[in-house]
């Protein structure tokens, strides 16, 4: 009823609903458009991890796979490859959970308090400048000496330290964004500073805390250089396992498909289900009444 | 009052030190490391601990080959960052509001990020070849006969063959952020603004623009950061190549510090990009209001 | 008692052993390392290695069977080949020692010896007697990859050649040989020339490109071309540097020339061939897409199918040409000892006698045969034994011919060019050929190539390269006797 109200100077004879309906399916149509050009070579290496050599490098290009064996997988399992995606799942979940608990009281406290002023801020974005292969040789340099080379809690406190920059400058955003009101009046209502964070700010900054972790975790997940120089046997990444296969005399295309595949599967489940959490709703306006 | 005042003072502070600590664990000593040897001469083949003067700095002035390769990197950054920030935006429009099967679409949309950079790189490499790769084909079928365009040897094709694939990573990321962005802004207050007449666009530059700023700068920031240090999906589809055409400043470093073991060279372009990256970023700071 | 006459037979019967390389007495070098290594029992010794195909040798084989004979634990630590100088050079600098025994592409030998990095090995060879068993080696790896001025640093381990395959089956084809000519007034064979193969490879694709087949095709990506521009530079009178004044010189006359071919010649490959590397161009060959081919030994196996039944070779294309396969040496007939590896010992190791008993057993006759002859391995043949070894010959029907080739191979081979900093070097070479690919003017890119070597030499020290670069040049395997 209210929406006849919209743009009603621009309302043409055709009835709204219909043009509602038109708008989502163009708006469908369009996603959709996106989302193939997105997914599109994501499918063509899944596919690859089911096809022949003789399919991948056919001419001309083999768009799907005669057949779809799990071969390729269940070696990965076999050799112990897979475990190298358990190792990444380890060391990004964790240094994540960390990043966003210290980078968010970080943040909270820059946002709030100007600790530090623009001096610290700016200091703390800094150490996303860094070319990583300048730092890479002295951070191996000191992991030998603290004796953390090839360990799950040398990588695990690198990424963290890692995140930290980014988590605290995007919450630092988001939580910017939250009225200052809604603090003050559960401050008022005898909170403690620590309550506050947890009830108030935790809550409506929701969706930025989901969309900072997503990225906090790919950076871990994705990262090759580091865990490259600071492991050798025992923390293989995943990331690093993949360009084994790659060889001047080789190239284990199957292999590389199938671990991606496999290295994406954890992020690509926590995202879609996590969702939820990044749209807020319409509840959430009617709190500030 | 002073009960509310007092518990402050340590309060803000007990809430960043963890943050500070790991920062300065990590990243003290490559920096004092970096600064120290960037005043010797450290080789691959000797490790000349002596004090050698501004001699490193002097070689990076005279470095063509470095400048160059800071240029390419601006060029790419300038072509790259607007694209994404604006496809991303647009995208995060598109997905606003409720739509079937949303939450699955998004989630799609993610891969290209989650994706490791250099299988990444190495399947643009692949999607891309003459040969074995789908891309030509299809271009083929649009043209009506086969388009040999080599993407990762053409040097008039390397530069867009890269771009396209850098955007294709990352513009999800800008998506995603500007959703959740988004998806903050109080419905309240832009259902005001249209029930009042407002355009489209009016209501985007008075009431939307405002309320994502403060995430949406910082989204710029960071991506523009990482932009900057752009370097696996390059490695991948050309190293840096044809000649030096596509070598942007990590893939110089690259060579230089882990291939050569140039340390001392090494640690002096770092701190040329930190100064530079510094200066750039404190007024992009200061411009875009952020640590007021 | 002993009198003359035995001495006599005592006398005869090793120069007779001495002959055949080993003295009647002696344990092999396999055995008096496994006898030796009986001490460590227990301990556990790494081993850097490349990673993928090549580490199935220690982790399925090698590794297990030592721990098995010796007890002692084999640590394999895979590095991707791209990145194993960079990790081997900073276990080494920052002191870590985490590495007992490395794989060293030889090229790098000056470098990583210079720096320290490489334990010099011959108080240890002639501590457990192994010389004589280094001197069976087949000479061009034996006199090119063992020493870096007069010291032992490394073990030649795997026999990497060039090598030109081509397709009997077409060039024995008498409709084929009638229509070249027809073309070309000349008779069809595999060349033996530059000139020659762009005549064969340029009338084979106008002969066959309808049926999607080419004359021939590379891999052209710039480290695997590279080598091969090293290898037709030197072949056609090339030198890399004046060794008075120690210029560079692969701007003269030969380099344009080459250069030029090398170019000219992509006309008559598969479209994109540019972009080839080495699994694209296996792929075309073994699909039968090509009739003539240059590569390493790998291709000369897997063309048969030898091996590619196996789970770690399934990403090899299936072959069409089984049966097919000739084998010949590149045009100019002095290939390029591209790559290749060497075992070696970090000279920071805690390990250094377990972990050096290890390579010599791996090296050594006995267990290198078997090696080489793993259906999964990319070791070739480095011996002069392996040559000639029934197995190996028994492998598929023309193994003799792909052995004889590979023999003939390894005493006219050419070494990489190594000196200090050779990345460096190389890295010029890889730029100026994806600007070559990219259509600038041959003379153009080779002048500016060397005015970057002569750059890179200034900046080392001119009389040091100097001095190395006459050391290598001074081997055997530098430049061909043309």
């Amino acid at each position: 009823m209210g929406y006849q109200a919209h743009g009603a100077g621009k309302m043409t004879g055709v009835p709204f609903h219909r043009r509602a309906e038109t708008k989502l399916a163009l708006r469908y149509l369009t996603a959709l458009l996106l989302v193939v050009i997105f997914v599109f070579p994501i499918y063509w290496l899944f596919a690859i991890s089911f096809k022949t050599p003789g399919e991948i490098f056919a001419f001309p290009p083999v768009w799907y796979p005669k057949s779809i064996q799990f071969n390729n997988y269940a070696v990965l399992f076999k050799d112990g490859d897979a475990k190298t995606v358990g190792n990444s799942l380890v060391l990004a979940s964790v240094s994540t959970f960390f990043a966003m608990i210290f980078g968010t009281a970080a943040a909270y406290s820059l946002a709030r308090f100007k600790t530090g002023g623009e001096n610290l801020a700016v200091w703390i974005i800094s150490q996303r400048m860094m070319p990583p292969v300048a730092i890479a040789f002295p951070i191996f340099l000191l992991y030998v000496w603290l004796g953390w080379v090839d360990t799950y809690i040398g990588l695990i406190i690198l990424y963290t330290a890692f995140g930290l920059p980014y988590v605290i400058w995007m919450m630092r955003g988001y939580i910017e964004d939250i009225p200052l009101e809604l603090e003050e009046s559960a401050l008022i209502d005898g909170c403690s500073r620590w309550e506050v964070l947890w009830k108030v700010v935790f809550p409506m900054a929701r969706s930025g805390l989901f969309a900072t972790a997503v990225f906090t975790f790919v950076f871990s997940w994705n990262d090759f250089l580091f865990a490259l120089v600071l492991t050798r046997t025992e923390v293989i990444t995943y990331t690093v396992q993949v360009t084994h296969y790659f060889g001047g005399q080789s190239n284990f295309w199957s292999k590389i498909a199938a671990m991606s595949v496999l290295g994406t599967i954890p992020v690509f489940i926590t995202v879609a289900t996590l969702q939820r959490y990044l749209v807020r709703g319409i509840s959430m306006g009617a709190v500030k009444g | 009052m002073a009960a509310i005042v007092h518990p402050d003072r340590n309060f803000k502070y007990w809430l960043i030190s963890p943050a500070i600590f790991l920062l300065l664990l990590i990243g003290l000593f490559p920096l004092i490391f970096s600064l120290v040897v960037s005043f010797m001469r450290v080789t691959m083949l000797e490790t000349d601990t002596s004090f050698a003067g501004f001699v490193n700095f002097v070689q990076l002035f005279r470095d063509g080959r470095l400048w160059q390769s800071l240029a390419h990197t601006v060029l790419i950054m300038v072509v790259a960052l607007p694209i994404e920030l604006l496809l991303g935006l647009a995208m995060a429009y598109l997905f606003l509001d409720r739509m079937p099967g949303r939450q699955i679409l998004v989630s799609l949309l993610m891969l290209p990020t989650i994706i490791s950079p250099i299988v990444a790189g190495a399947t643009w490499r692949l999607l891309l070849d003459n040969r074995y790769g789908p891309i030509n084909q299809i271009i083929g079928w649009f043209a009506g006969h086969p388009v040999p365009a080599l993407w990762t040897v053409n040097p008039t094709l390397v530069y867009p063959a890269i771009i396209f694939c850098e955007i294709w990573q990352w513009t999800p990321f800008m998506f995603l952020i500007l959703l959740a962005a988004l998806s903050n802004v109080d419905r309240s207050l832009t259902e005001a603004a249209e029930i009042d007449g407002a355009r489209f666009w009016r209501s985007f530059r008075y009431v939307v623009l405002p309320a994502i700023f403060p995430v949406m700068s910082v989204a710029i920031l960071i991506r523009g950061l990482d932009l900057f240090r752009i370097f696996d999906i390059i490695w991948a589809l050309t190293t840096g190549g044809p000649g030096t055409m596509t070598e942007t400043i990590s893939v110089y470093t690259y060579v230089q510090g882990f291939k050569q073991f140039e340390t001392s060279y090494t640690a002096a372009i770092a701190f040329l990009v930190i100064a530079l990256l510094t200066v750039v970023v404190t007024w992009a700071i200061r411009r875009m209001g952020l640590a007021k | 008692m002993i009198n003359r006459r035995d001495f006599g037979k005592i006398g005869l019967a090793a120069g007779l052993s001495a002959t055949m390389g080993t003295p009647a007495w002696a344990a092999s070098g396999a055995d008096t390392a496994v006898k030796a290594a009986q001490k460590y029992k227990g301990l556990s010794i790494t081993v850097v290695w490349e990673a993928g195909l090549q580490s199935l040798d220690p982790t399925h084989f090698s590794g297990p069977k030592w721990k098995e004979l010796t007890g002692m634990d084999v640590k394999v630590v895979e590095v991707a080949t791209a990145e194993m100088f960079t990790k081997i050079m900073q276990d080494y600098k920052s002191g870590a020692g985490a590495y007992d025994a490395l794989n060293v592409i030889p090229a790098w030998m000056p470098d990583l010896a210079q720096a320290g990095a490489l334990e010099v090995l011959d108080p240890y060879v002639q501590k457990y007697s192994y010389a004589s068993e280094l001197q069976t080696i087949a000479p061009t790896f034996r006199d090119n990859w063992m020493k870096v001025g007069d010291k032992i640093y490394a073990f030649p381990d795997d026999g990497d050649v060039f090598i030109m395959y081509y397709r009997r089956d077409i060039f024995g084809d008498p409709a084929v040989q009638k229509a070249f000519k027809d073309k070309t007034g000349k008779d069809l064979a595999v060349p033996k020339t530059w000139a020659d193969f762009d005549v064969v490879g340029a009338g084979l694709t106008d002969i066959l490109k309808s049926k999607g087949i080419y004359g021939a095709s590379f891999f052209r990506q710039p480290p695997y071309a590279m080598y091969m521009f090293e290898e037709r530079f030197r072949n056609e009178g090339g030198k890399f540097f004046d060794a008075n004044t120690m210029k560079a010189t692969i701007n003269s006359d030969v380099g344009v020339k080459v250069f030029t071919g090398m170019r000219n010649e992509n006309k008559f490959m598969p479209p994109g061939v540019e972009q080839f590397g080495f699994v694209e161009n296996l792929a075309a060959f073994l699909q039968g897409q090509s009739a003539m081919t240059i590569s390493w030994p790998p291709y000369g196996r897997w063309a048969e199918g030898y091996g590619t039944d196996q789970e770690a070779l399934n990403w090899v294309p299936k072959t069409t040409i089984a049966g097919k396969v000739g084998y010949a040496l590149p045009p100019g007939g002095h290939p390029e000892l591209a790559a290749g590896f060497a075992l070696s010992i970090s000279s920071t190791s805690k390990n250094k006698d377990a972990a050096y008993l290890f390579i010599q057993w791996l090296n050594s006759e006995d267990v290198s045969r078997q090696r080489v002859q793993l259906p999964y391995t990319l070791r070739d043949p480095f011996r002069n034994s392996h040559y000639t070894d029934p197995g190996y010959l028994a492998l598929w029907p023309n193994a003799k011919d792909y052995l004889a080739a590979l023999k003939q191979a390894s005493q006219t081979g050419l070494l990489d060019l190594s000196l200090l900093q050779t990345d460096k070097y190389e890295e010029v070479m890889r730029q100026a050929i994806s600007k070559l690919w990219a259509g600038e003017d041959p003379k153009t890119i080779l002048d500016a190539a060397a005015v970057q070597w002569d750059d890179i030499t200034q900046k080392i020290g001119l009389d040091k390269q100097k001095n190395v670069y006459a050391a290598w040049a001074a081997k055997s395997g530098a430049y061909p006797k043309l």
